[in-house]
């Protein structure tokens, strides 16, 4: 037959280039043979896959290392340096950062002679816990504390108004309530720096202030880092109220259906229109005298527990429980409707699956990106929320701080002292950047159909 | 073919999506020539790139989507080398489209009209505002529209899926292009709507004299409405030919697959339908040998290693499988 | 359409019915009385609490604030100058007129930047520009209003002297340029990746290839076809900002040193002035539900899908 290969369609193979084909080329394939050919993708789990995108994203990643880096500063930073966020040195006030007052000049001058100790300034006064085995040097009226060992037994340095005269060591328990004690020991003391040093010999160096210490000689590093610490806490526990009552309340409501969604959603709408943060201004000067008493009359554990946050905190709580959750409860209702009208779910109704098991096996597996996603994106405008009310001077109140109030205190001097609100603003501004960055690489990786 | 009818030719276009995990050839060589006042069917499953195909003729590809190879030439012009601004007059004017989901297709906030009279006037054609509104009116009285007067001026949510499909056409046809390309235009609608498009469509070929490149999975609807087939299978041409020839003389494995897995009404039908077991390959991982191979129930050692060459099997028609050397093993005959 | 106003109309004053209770619960659970001082004996606090009612039942003067709101009275203010009407307060003496021109340039602002530079992102998507714009968006929304506040007062007013420090009742153009670009950028940001997102989004979707197809040039593609879809979403949002930028005006308003109504907020809550606060609550709860209000007409304009008769949730 001429013309037996098509001409009319130059092809990817020239007929003249097929190999001479026997017999044994037509024979019939086996299945096996068939199978081979075919290679399909393996498929895997949903979270090793969502796990696998959101390593693929790269901004995700920083992001997320940052904020762990975030949540060393906060959580494990406190125990690396020697200041606290309450303690106040006063002769170490107003200093910019890495500047150092005279005393702890004098010691640094030491530094290379001795090693292995760090200095406090002390006031002349106070009363500070101190372990046994720490010497002090005193200074042009300031005294330095030199620690040793770490504590081996709590005491009390009780230093008198002039530091010339005799300190007292006094241990903790010998305290009396009316500020008496009894003597315990003398501790050593020695009249110069270089003396102490000396007999010492362990001198390190003096731990520098980073960001500098405020006008009341605390370390603004030290204040920071509590305060970061304070506004994650406040922002996780505060996502994780409304995650609980949100979803609680969207699941009811979306599962009701009828009258009962009808009335419920009506409610949220109703206080969806407040505008909330009248209400939460309100609510924060209210609750403060109430929550006050509370802490100070409950014997529970949990008031006292309470009471460790303070007024302003836990009344932020309770305005996060009252008016936030109302987009939580939304987002879950949605996906509960979304969710019923699924085939695999009228399949396992019909099926004559109990509800409850209709929940646990299909609506929350579902579900759980979105809460996550949600969740994860309510903790920085929580932050927000607290710092904005810090700001007001409504949130956390002194000693305490977050970095709301850091930088609410840091405005008084704001001409003078710029810094003072520039550390805790970037560490505010970074850690609710890196929280939304890993909410969007969390949405992207864990619900690929909102990708785009 | 004589070279004054060919409207449209392709030759050996190769087009590759160019994704993370790999380069996927989704259209992998194919070539054919349509003339001027042809329907042409385009047949396949979903992935086996017959969509592709047409978006890179129409300049719709789009990233990470790319032609590799090949070449396109509509009435003797190089589309392929078309500068953007080329190709912006040549999409709508020349050659237009119209896609699978009517519903969301049209823009949900500019009234049917106005998507009408845009059509016409980013193509110079030296139209006023109130003469391209005219051209509107008629084309929607055209593609069977009533009361078009009032209707121009409805969004597409006041339409109903058919009636949406009839203002795309309309707006398709209403620069009078050359080729019409149908992406599965009624695969989206109810079955007594569909059958109204499709005699929309006939009318409106013989009409307007407008060649037309259908698309489709639905075999009925080929038979219906198409001059010649092409089917298609992982991104490659198996089989084409007069659609007469493809409907009662399949040579192809796939073609008779596929035409076994078609309810027919024209025939006694009282044979059971045959699905194709398996499932499409991975473009991803392209086997070395023929495609369907790993489907076919005929498939021979030989299909395991080698692509089959195209073979004339009918006036107009070839077939790509290796079954048609079987009967003389040895080099093909060219004697 | 109508009708559907009026219904929302009627549902915007249940909702300040309600917020008017919750105010009022709200301020009589502060201990505390706003007539307690130091020099205080508890006959003159009986007879203040007696002079303005504040002895009567709780259910009675909540009644009386709310038959006196409906006769367009505002009461009178506790602690202001003995007896200085409320409504005088808020609005004779600008307060209200100061927070609502820097709430409504900020909310200009944020729309009239945020939106534009969202298109220019998504059209240049993956470009440097797209990058520069998402890096500064998503850093803007989250540098707080008062950290952005304050580094703009020491920079441009401190240290540059080139915009006055104290913004006051905003006499000239200069003194409103901080605490409106303070209000409104992390608006500005918010919107742009909005707009940027539901671009990209729209961009995606059937009838912009459609609208290819027909050949249409691609500025008007963006123009035309994905702005007016993309704006959808954009418009869902500006009722939040309004409600958000009332917020952001008590921190500016204090940064800045504007007597404006959202500072005066926060002192009578401190100062517990009851009629005052059940005021500015009542007056800037209505403006958020207006605004709101305005949203839902606006959509109607944009999406013409949107029939105002029932509403989708």
């Amino acid at each position: 037959m001429d013309g037996k290969f098509a001409k009319i369609s130059p092809f990817q193979i020239d007929p003249d280039k097929i190999p001479a084909l026997t017999a044994e080329d037509f024979a019939p394939a086996g299945e096996s043979e068939k199978a081979s050919m075919v290679q399909m993708h393996k498929s895997i789990s949903y979270w090793r896959d969502a796990w696998r995108r959101f390593r693929s994203n790269t901004v995700s990643m920083v992001a997320l290392a940052v904020f762990l880096l975030c949540l060393l500063f906060a959580f494990v930073g406190p125990s690396l340096i020697p200041y606290s966020y309450a303690e106040q040195y006063r002769a170490s006030q107003k200093l910019a950062p890495f500047a150092y007052s005279k005393g702890e000049e004098t010691i640094r001058s030491l530094e290379g002679s001795c090693d292995g100790f760090y200095a406090t300034a002390l006031q002349p006064g106070s009363i500070t816990a101190l372990s046994k085995g720490d010497y002090y040097i005193s200074d042009r009226g300031s005294t330095y504390a030199f620690s040793l060992t770490k504590a081996v037994e709590k005491s009390v340095l009780i230093l008198n108004s002039k530091a010339e005269e005799p300190l007292i060591l006094v241990k903790e328990t010998d305290l009396q309530p009316d500020g008496s004690y009894k003597a315990y020991e003398p501790i050593a003391f020695t009249e110069s720096p270089a003396e102490g040093a000396a007999r010492l010999k362990l001198v390190r160096s003096v731990f520098p202030h980073v960001f500098g210490t405020d006008s009341a000689g605390r370390d603004i590093m030290a204040r920071t880092m509590y305060g970061t610490r304070v506004s994650i806490i406040i922002g996780v526990v505060a996502a994780l109220i409304v995650l609980i009552i949100g979803s609680i309340y969207g699941a009811i409501s979306g599962l009701a259906g009828g009258a009962v969604d009808f009335v419920m959603m009506r409610i949220v709408e109703l206080i969806y229109s407040v505008p909330e943060v009248l209400i939460v201004l309100l609510l924060q000067v209210v609750l403060k005298d109430p929550l006050q008493q509370w802490f100070d009359t409950s014997p529970s554990a949990f008031a006292h527990a309470m009471s460790d946050l303070g007024a302003g905190i836990v009344s932020i709580f309770i305005t996060f429980a009252l008016l936030y959750w109302v987009t939580m409860a939304r987002i879950v209702r949605g996906q509960v409707l979304q969710l019923k009208k699924q085939e695999y779910v009228t399949a396992a109704t019909a099926l004559g699956a109990s509800s409850g098991r209709i929940i646990r096996r299909h609506l929350l597996p579902n579900c759980v990106g979105q809460l996550v996603i949600t969740t994860c994106l309510q903790i920085p405008s929580a932050i927000f929320l607290e710092s904005f009310l810090s700001f007001l001077g409504l949130g956390v109140s002194a000693p305490m701080a977050s970095l709301g109030s850091l930088c609410s205190d840091a405005l008084e001097t704001i001409t003078l002292y710029p810094y003072r609100l520039v550390f805790p603003g970037i560490i505010l501004t970074v850690v609710v950047l890196t929280l939304n960055l890993v909410g969007d690489g969390l949405r992207d990786a864990l619900d690929p159909r909102l990708k785009k | 073919m004589d070279e004054k009818k060919t409207l449209l030719e392709v030759k050996d276009l190769k087009v590759s999506f160019f994704t993370p995990a790999g380069e996927v050839k989704a259209v992998d060589g194919i070539s054919y020539s349509l003339g001027y006042n042809e329907v042409m069917g385009i047949v396949g499953e979903s992935g086996s790139g017959k969509s592709v195909e047409a978006y890179s003729i129409i300049g719709l590809l789009q990233s990470p989507g790319k032609v590799t190879g090949g070449s396109i030439t509509f009435e003797g012009e190089d589309v392929l080398s078309f500068s953007e601004e080329q190709m912006r007059q040549f999409r709508g004017n020349r050659v237009s489209m119209i896609f699978q989901n009517p519903m969301t297709c049209l823009n949900p906030v500019y009234t049917i009209g106005n998507q009408l009279v845009e059509a016409l006037l980013c193509h110079d054609k030296g139209y006023s505002k109130d003469q391209a509104r005219a051209r509107a009116i008629e084309m929607l009285e055209l593609v069977g529209i009533n009361n078009a007067e009032k209707r121009i001026d409805q969004y597409p949510h006041e339409f109903s899926g058919g009636m949406r499909q009839r203002a795309m056409i309309a707006m398709a046809l209403i620069c009078e292009p050359k080729l019409l390309i149908a992406d599965e235009p009624t695969t989206a609608l109810d079955v007594t709507i569909q059958a109204q498009i499709l005699e929309l469509m006939k009318a409106l070929q013989k009409k307007e004299n407008t060649s037309i490149i259908f698309i489709t999975h639905n075999l009925g609807v080929v038979a219906e409405i198409c001059d010649r087939v092409s089917v298609m299978y992982a991104g490659r041409i198996v089989e084409q030919g007069p659609v007469n020839d493809i409907f009662y003389d399949p040579q192809h494995p796939y073609t008779k697959g596929l035409l076994a897995s078609t309810p027919r009404l024209d025939e006694e039908g009282r044979e059971r339908l045959v699905p194709i077991e398996g499932t499409p390959i991975d473009l991803l991982n392209p086997p070395q040998g023929c495609s369907f191979g790993p489907r076919c129930k005929d498939c021979m050692k030989i299909c395991l290693r080698q692509k089959p060459p195209f073979v004339q099997v009918g006036d107009g028609h070839i077939s790509a499988c290796w079954l048609h050397f079987r009967e003389q093993p040895g080099k093909g005959d060219k004697t | 359409m109508t009708g559907y106003i009026v219904k929302r109309i009627v549902v915007a004053f249940l909702t300040l019915l309600l917020i008017m209770c919750i105010t009022f619960l709200l301020m009589n659970a502060v201990p505390g009385s706003p007539f307690l001082t130091e020099k205080s004996t508890p006959e003159m606090i009986a007879r203040a609490n007696a002079k303005y009612g504040l002895d009567k039942p709780l259910y009675v003067q909540l009644f009386n604030y709310i038959k006196s709101y409906l006769q367009g009275d505002l009461g009178t203010s506790l602690k202001m100058q003995e007896g200085t009407s409320v409504s005088r307060i808020i609005f004779h003496q600008g307060k209200f007129t100061l927070s609502l021109k820097l709430g409504v340039y900020a909310l200009l602002l944020a729309v009239i930047i945020g939106i534009p530079l969202g298109c220019i992102a998504a059209y240049n998507r993956g470009k440097w520009i797209d990058g520069f714009l998402r890096v500064m968006t998503t850093v803007g929304v989250a540098v707080p209003t008062f950290v952005l506040a304050t580094l703009l007062l020491v920079t441009f007013a401190v240290k540059l002297q080139w915009l006055p420090t104290l913004s006051g009742s905003l006499p000239d153009a200069k003194s409103y340029v901080m605490p409106v670009i303070s209000l409104s950028f992390y608006y500005t940001c918010y919107v742009a990746k909005l707009t940027r997102t539901s671009m990209l989004d729209a961009i995606n979707q059937d009838y912009i290839r459609t609208a290819r197809a027909k050949g249409v040039k691609t500025r008007a593609l963006i123009l035309k076809h994905a702005l007016r879809n993309s704006l959808i979403p954009v418009i869902t949002y500006l009722g939040p900002v309004m409600a958000g930028i009332i917020t952001g005006s008590f921190v500016v308003e204090s940064t800045f040193s504007v007597p404006g109504l959202g500072k005066y907020y926060v002192q009578s809550v401190l100062n517990r002035d009851y009629p005052v606060i059940m005021a500015t609550t009542v007056v800037l709860s209505a403006l958020v539900i207006v605004m709101n209000l305005v949203v839902d007409i606006a959509y109607k304009i944009v999406d013409p899908r949107i029939t105002l008769t029932e509403k989708e949730d």
